[in-house]
């Protein structure tokens, strides 16, 4: 009976309680402190008006920001689209439970970071709305991984398409070429002709055939990049199969001042890849190289290539002192059918195809470039 | 040197338009040109008439070319088939026949490497023809015939392979 307590005992139960209550407290205080200090989330809290008042390590780690540079700053500025987020915010103080979608932040360095954030309304006993606590999960590399996937897709798409089509154009190509060889025949036999329309038409038969052989080189690109063959993995000299694939390319270099810089030692340096693709690859890269240096004009035009080891890998790079690429452009290159050349000149496979290559030998390949400046390509990939 | 004129070209592929083209070019260089467009057709015509190389498109409704020129080498065992396939095609095309065609040629085939092809293989076709007449030749003058007999013989194989 509780009214037959003395005053000294119900101070001796409500101390108890309290120093009870103070070590759960402590307890939670320090569960939370841990969460916050060792997960890879970033977990934050903000007050009513969004201004953050708790970030967790790994939301520093995520962003790039310390807390103290953070501490007082508005959470949605932090958002890659300010106005998505407090429609977020919003959408919680309606609903009871938490709100969770994808929303991408900014971080200290201007990068997107992806994340799957579940976001809560914090009430007070009152049923007033204190703030937010959210948790966010940085998925930019899955999501990475999954536009890539996407990317393949489309390539292997396009690649089924574009062989189907080649397929059908194929035949009548070869139809065009025979007769433009039969006009061309019977116009140079003629008789009753003048000289000046023989030549005329013979020059016309001539370049139905040139055009068609035009036709002729794009589909067989387009069929070898999508044939589905693997690589042929062998064991080879990279350093021998570079400079073969330069005196290949010699003959573009003929009456241009263009300075190759091999920059590697003589000894062989072996590597077990597919040296045929690889051969393809560097034709097309410095070909590319070369094309960017003559059309800058440049009297001291200067192509390097180096080689490095890096890690398990190999690192070949293709630098030109040629037009560059401007940014804008620098991801398209690697779209099929991109291309800056003129028509004619360049059919916008080339660097799809190294690309394409490259992933089949589990490598990577990547450019740098600046207008004006030039382009440096950096293929890597596995020494064996 | 070979005289073109000599050369017996049996062409067979479904496309007729090239085939019309192809035949009227090749005839023009000099060849004699028969035009097919089927493996049935080719096959017909081969019973009746005799030809040193045969230009085969591998891919035809009906019999495909590897079968088709497997069935013509039954008919004319030195005649010399060269093959033509689509890109892609050509590993399959080994795997079924290589060792029947005189090549496998990718198309679409550039005219003067056909020409040149089609002239190797009725060199390959003429070497082949003639080491198995001196062959027959020595198996009958060993055979032990007489001198009559012989002649006979020789006769009779000079009409089987066709040499004057």
């Amino acid at each position: 009976m509780e009214s037959t307590d003395s005053p000294q005992d119900q101070l001796k139960r409500v101390s108890q309680e309290l120093l009870s209550n103070k070590i759960q407290l402590h307890q939670t205080t320090v569960y939370l402190q841990s969460i916050l200090q060792n997960s890879n989330d970033l977990i934050f809290a903000t007050d009513v008006d969004g201004v953050l008042v708790s970030f967790s390590k790994g939301g520093e780690k995520a962003l790039g920001y310390t807390w103290e540079e953070l501490a007082g700053s508005f959470i949605r500025d932090l958002a890659d689209d300010p106005l998505e987020f407090d429609k977020l915010t919003k959408a919680s103080r309606e609903k009871e439970s938490a709100v969770r979608l994808e929303l991408p932040f900014r971080g200290k360095d201007g990068q997107t970071i992806h994340c799957d954030i579940s976001l809560i309304n914090l009430t007070n006993t009152e049923g007033k709305t204190v703030g937010t606590v959210a948790i966010c999960r940085d998925i930019t590399h899955w999501k990475k991984l999954q536009e890539d996937l996407i990317q393949i897709d489309r390539l292997a798409e396009i690649g089924r398409i574009a062989s189907g089509v080649a397929h059908e154009i194929n035949n009548p190509l070869a139809i065009i070429s025979e007769i433009s060889g039969w006009a061309g025949a019977v116009v140079s036999d003629a008789k009753g002709l003048s000289e000046e329309d023989r030549e005329e038409l013979e020059t016309a038969a001539r370049r139905i055939g040139e055009q068609t052989e035009r036709c002729k080189a794009i589909t067989h690109q387009l069929l070898s990049f999508a044939r589905g063959s693997g690589p042929d993995i062998a064991s080879f000299d990279i350093h021998s199969l570079i400079k073969k694939t330069v005196s290949f390319l010699e003959p573009q270099l003929k009456f241009k001042s263009i300075d190759i810089v091999l920059n590697f030692e003589d000894e062989a340096l072996p590597i077990k890849s597919d040296p045929k693709m690889l051969e393809q690859v560097f034709v097309n890269l410095v070909s590319n190289a070369i094309y960017a240096v003559k059309e800058k004009g440049t009297d001291q035009g200067r192509i390097e290539l180096k080689i490095s080891r890096a890690g398990p890998n190999m690192e070949i790079m293709i630098s030109d002192n040629g037009t560059g690429i401007p940014k804008e452009d620098q991801k398209k290159i690697f779209d099929l059918f991109y291309t800056t050349k003129p028509p004619g000149k360049g059919t916008g496979l080339g660097v799809p195809i190294c690309r394409n290559i490259i992933k089949k030998l589990d490598g990577e390949i990547s450019v740098e470039s600046q207008e004006g400046t030039g382009t440096t390509f950096t293929v890597s990939i596995p020494v064996s | 040197m070979t005289n073109d004129k000599d050369v017996k070209v049996l062409l067979i592929d479904d496309e007729e338009t090239l085939l019309e083209y192809l035949s009227k070019r090749l005839l023009r260089e000099g060849f004699t040109v028969k035009a097919t467009f089927s493996g049935e057709e080719a096959i017909q015509v081969a019973g009746d008439e005799n030809f040193d190389v045969a230009v085969v498109d591998l891919k035809m409704p009906g019999i495909d070319g590897v079968e088709t020129q497997k069935r013509l080498k039954k008919i004319q065992p030195f005649l010399q088939c060269i093959v033509l396939t689509g890109h892609g095609s050509v590993e399959s095309a080994l795997e079924s026949g290589q060792q029947d065609a005189f090549k496998y040629c990718l198309k679409p085939i550039d005219y003067e490497a056909l020409v040149e092809t089609i002239r190797e293989a009725y060199e390959k076709r003429n070497e082949l023809l003639n080491a198995k007449f001196r062959e027959k030749v020595e198996d009958i003058s060993s055979s032990g015939l007489g001198a009559r007999g012989i002649k006979r013989a020789i006769n009779e194989l000079r009409k089987t392979y066709g040499i004057d």
